[in-house]
């Protein structure tokens, strides 16, 4: 579930991030679309190297364990 | 041309170049000089030289650059000696006229001023040091012969005394043979002059070879630096006096004197002489040195009013230089009342271009204006990319692999975050991140200030890539709170870890290790694996096979673009036999490949992801067993194999057949050709070279070897860019191990002697080891590696980078220019 939740955060922020563009720098058509692309661009590269991060901790087959001198 | 191509939706910016036209200018010779003035104020036009074939003395207007050429090395002059009297030309822009005439005769009248007064101060100051080495040759030679004198009068006086006083029996034999001595005393000549300290050696061992050892020579250092009269420099010297005898000798020392450039100067052993030239040299060193500080002063000043309006004057010359330059790049009409000039312009920039010429006309009284004409071409139009500050230095980072082809898609939309996005990948570590951070928001804060002043090589590089390093170093903090490192040492920023002892005793937890008893850290590595005996196996496993899913998402966005241009430039033909089988190809292996994975992470299968890649095409029909992760995963691979192998001719044969066909049709009607008509006569008559009519040839097997180049190179690079991936892995690997080193061995290690002094000098030696290893030699490499990853594995999908970048003439690009 958490993973889900998470996602919907990532997509939010991405989407709420390229709508301000739109809204706050509004600087024509063509510039705007160029700063929405490097939202979403931005958006999946840290969602995807989170949801990798997440999915291989999920169902652990090595488990850490701890040295000896601790 | 931009009508001719297909585009999807509203352009975006950066993503494809400007679109460009080839305009022809006709301008009136009378009004040709402020037209290109203007235009090189707007600098949007990129100038085609239509006078290749003649040599820079041909043409037109190779007397005025002749002129400001002139103009340039009389301002060089003026540079050299404001520069060799300390002075900088001030940057401050006080207005000058800016007619170039006027400019011309008044360079000409400083010049001139300046030459005749550094003569008379050269003539000046050379008088001036002879006189002081003259004075310094008096005093010493002079000090030099009343010490003498007084030895010699009181050897006299001593004798005298012997003689008068110590009256024994012997001394009457000696008397005599003294008195003899005297006698036979014979007219000794002497020379006194200066020689430089580091030759006086040689010069005294010279002389004594020369006369065979009959010359008596006696040096005095001078204490402090003479100025040579002849050379005008600063250099030590020694006085020297000489005696010799006879008139060869003298020869000889005279000429042994001008070889090591002793300055000899006339002197007198009478003493009151001695006395009344040196008051005599004295007044005139005083008169003299009141003449040379006045001459410096007025010199200085009219260095200081030309540094003033220097830079206002340099900018001017070459402007003019540069106006000329492109003045000599339009052809003379036939009439010699126009000049016809050819170039490429933004189409945005028409209407500016038009208002420029309309401006020139009216301000030079023109009677007619200049005509601007769009012409048609099949050349293809240089690169413009209207970048800003931020984007530039990315853009840069594409240029320098290759400058994109007119209008094709542009990696560097993607370049501004996927570069600094791989980068982190691989220096993830948000304290090593904030360091960066902080050292690049210095140079963007003082931004207004740097770009104005000259830094160094690296410096101009950081500083020129300042938005590149904030956005490396802003994703580094991002995915060091994902690797949850900070100098290596992890923190519990979100939330508890997973992981807890198996009991209470937590006997095991060496052995058997933790297990996991709540949900899954929600953000990033959880902290417990820091420091445990499966750490390295379980990030080496993680890392590897994020490498493999960013690799493989970065090359489907590539072959993603290769579509956007084939879609753009309206070639069905790339579509479908080249887009969608490389499509289908890399996913058929490598997108199959990140499925397993992701399907193996979400089951927890413990299924051999090798074998399974490895048996998919060695026997693609046995059976999986337990590596099986989903049902009809057989069938499923089969499938993938045979269109992989399907995929390969697909994207090799058609290709070339259907570029064949094209070419036959299109040439078809070829011999019927329309005559052409006279009004494009002319037109074409001018540009002949440009609008050559498609006529290549069509090799077949050109196309095909290319193909078939293309094809194997696809197919093997689908492997081997795969696996380069894997230094994403490597060397975020290599940076953790390193900063964990230095963390534990050298911190933390100083720290466990619970000695003060210890733990400072551990503190600095970790300081540097961070700054130098981590931050600057790690980021270095770090850095080459994301740009091989983007020019390599990224790039070669899709980019073909043959176009040339659009130049305007433009005087905003000359100010950089360094002669």
């Amino acid at each position: 579930m958490s993973f889900l939740i998470t996602t919907l955060i990532f997509v939010a922020i991405g989407v709420i991030a390229s709508l301000c563009t739109g809204i706050c720098f509004n600087r024509g058509i063509s510039a705007n679309l160029f700063h929405q692309t490097l939202f979403i661009t931005a958006t999946v590269c840290c969602w995807m190297m989170w949801a990798i991060v997440y999915l291989a901790q999920m169902k652990p087959l090595i488990v850490p364990i701890l040295s000896e001198g601790e | 041309m931009a009508e001719t191509r297909g585009g999807c939706g509203p352009s975006m910016d950066l993503f494809r170049s400007e679109a460009m036209q080839l305009v022809q200018i006709i301008i009136p010779i009378e009004s040709a000089h402020l037209t290109v003035s203007y235009l090189g104020e707007l600098g949007l036009l990129q100038f085609k030289d239509l006078n290749s074939e003649k040599s820079p003395f041909q043409r037109t207007y190779a007397t005025q650059i002749k002129k400001c050429g002139e103009m340039a090395r009389k301002l060089r002059f003026f540079k050299e000696q404001m520069l060799k009297a300390g002075l900088t030309p001030s940057i401050k822009s006080t207005r000058a006229d800016n007619d170039i005439d006027n400019l011309e005769v008044k360079l000409g009248e400083l010049e001139a001023e300046l030459v005749e007064m550094n003569a008379n101060g050269e003539k000046l100051q050379r008088n001036y040091s002879e006189l002081v080495e003259y004075k310094l040759v008096l005093q010493k030679a002079g000090e030099f012969f009343s010490s003498v004198l007084n030895s010699a009068t009181a050897q006299q006086r001593e004798m005298e005394s012997q003689q008068t006083g110590e009256e024994s029996i012997e001394t009457p034999l000696l008397e005599q043979e003294k008195f003899t001595d005297q006698s036979k005393q014979i007219k000794l000549g002497f020379i006194a002059g200066l020689v430089a300290r580091e030759k006086s050696m040689a010069f005294e061992r010279i002389l004594f070879r020369a006369t065979r050892g009959n010359v008596f020579l006696k040096q005095a250092e001078v204490e402090e630096p003479v100025i040579d009269p002849v050379s005008g420099v600063k250099i030590e010297k020694n006085v020297f006096v000489i005696f010799y005898s006879g008139e060869r000798a003298k020869n000889k020392i005279l000429k042994i004197c001008e070889v090591f450039g002793a300055n000899r100067y006339p002197f007198t052993e009478d003493l009151g002489k001695q006395a009344q030239s040196i008051t005599e040299v004295s007044g005139k060193i005083s008169e003299l040195k009141t003449t040379l500080d006045a001459g410096m002063i007025h010199r200085d000043n009219l260095l200081q009013n030309i540094g003033d309006q220097f830079e206002q004057w340099n900018l001017l010359v070459k402007k003019e230089k540069s106006i000329y330059h492109t003045l000599n790049m339009l052809s003379l009409d036939v009439t010699k009342k126009c000049l016809v000039g050819e170039g490429w312009s933004p189409v945005f920039a028409t209407k500016q271009i038009q208002d420029a010429l309309q401006r020139a006309a009216v301000d030079s009284n023109s009677q007619v204006g200049a005509i601007l004409q769009v012409l048609h071409t099949k050349e293809s139009p240089p690169t413009y990319f209207r970048t800003n500050k931020f984007t530039t230095a990315f853009q840069e980072i594409v240029d320098a692999y290759g400058v994109a082809k007119y209008q094709e898609a542009n990696p560097g939309v993607f370049t501004v975050v996927t570069f600094p996005f791989l980068f982190a990948v691989m220096f993830g570590d948000w304290g090593h991140g904030i360091c960066l951070l902080l050292a690049t928001l210095y140079y963007i804060i003082r931004e207004k200030k740097l770009s104005g002043q000259k830094l160094g090589d690296i410096m101009e590089m950081t500083f020129g890539g300042r938005y590149v390093i904030m956005m490396m170093s802003l994703f580094s903090i991002y995915t060091g709170l994902i690797y949850n490192e900070f100098f290596s040492v992890p923190f519990e920023l979100f939330g508890r870890s997973a992981y807890a002892c198996r009991d209470l005793s937590c006997r095991d937890s060496t052995t058997m290790g933790l297990i996991k008893v709540r949900d899954t850290y929600p953000f990033g590595v959880d902290p417990v694996w820091h420091g445990t005996r499966s750490e390295l196996p379980f990030l080496n496993s993680l890392k590897m096979k994020m490498s493999i899913l960013i690799g493989v998402s970065q090359m489907n966005l590539g072959i993603l673009l290769s579509y956007f241009n084939a879609s753009f430039f309206r070639n069905n033909v790339n579509i479908w036999f080249q887009f969608v089988p490389q499509l289908i190809f890399l996913n058929s292996l490598f997108g199959y490949l990140s499925l397993l994975i992701i399907m193996k992470w979400c089951t927890g299968s413990e299924a051999d992801l090798y074998h399974v890649m490895i048996y998919m095409f060695l026997s693609p029909t046995d059976e999986l067993g337990e590596n099986q992760l989903f049902p009809g995963q057989k069938t499923a691979q089969l499938v993938l194999l045979l269109l992989a192998l399907v995929s390969v001719p697909w994207m090799l044969f058609p290709k070339p057949f259907l570029l064949k066909k094209q070419h036959e049709n299109r040439h078809q009607g070829e011999s019927y050709a329309l005559i052409q008509s006279t009004d494009d006569s002319l037109q074409s008559e001018t540009n002949h070279n440009s609008h050559g009519h498609g006529h290549e040839e069509f090799e077949f097997s050109e196309v095909f070897v290319h193909q078939l180049i293309h094809t194997i190179e696809f197919v093997l690079g689908a492997v081997s860019n795969t696996a380069s991936y894997l230094r994403l892995w490597a060397l975020s690997l290599a940076h953790s191990e390193l900063s964990s080193v230095f963390y534990e061995k050298v911190l933390m290690l100083a720290y466990g002697y619970n000695n003060i002094m210890i733990l400072i000098v551990g503190i600095i030696v970790f300081v540097l080891a961070t700054i130098g290893v981590l931050l600057v030699m790690e980021t270095l490499s770090a850095f080459l590696h994301a740009l091989r990853l983007h020019w390599v594995e990224f790039q070669n999908k899709f980019y073909e980078g043959d176009g040339y970048k659009f130049l305007p003439f433009a005087f905003a690009l000359l100010q950089d220019e360094e002669e």
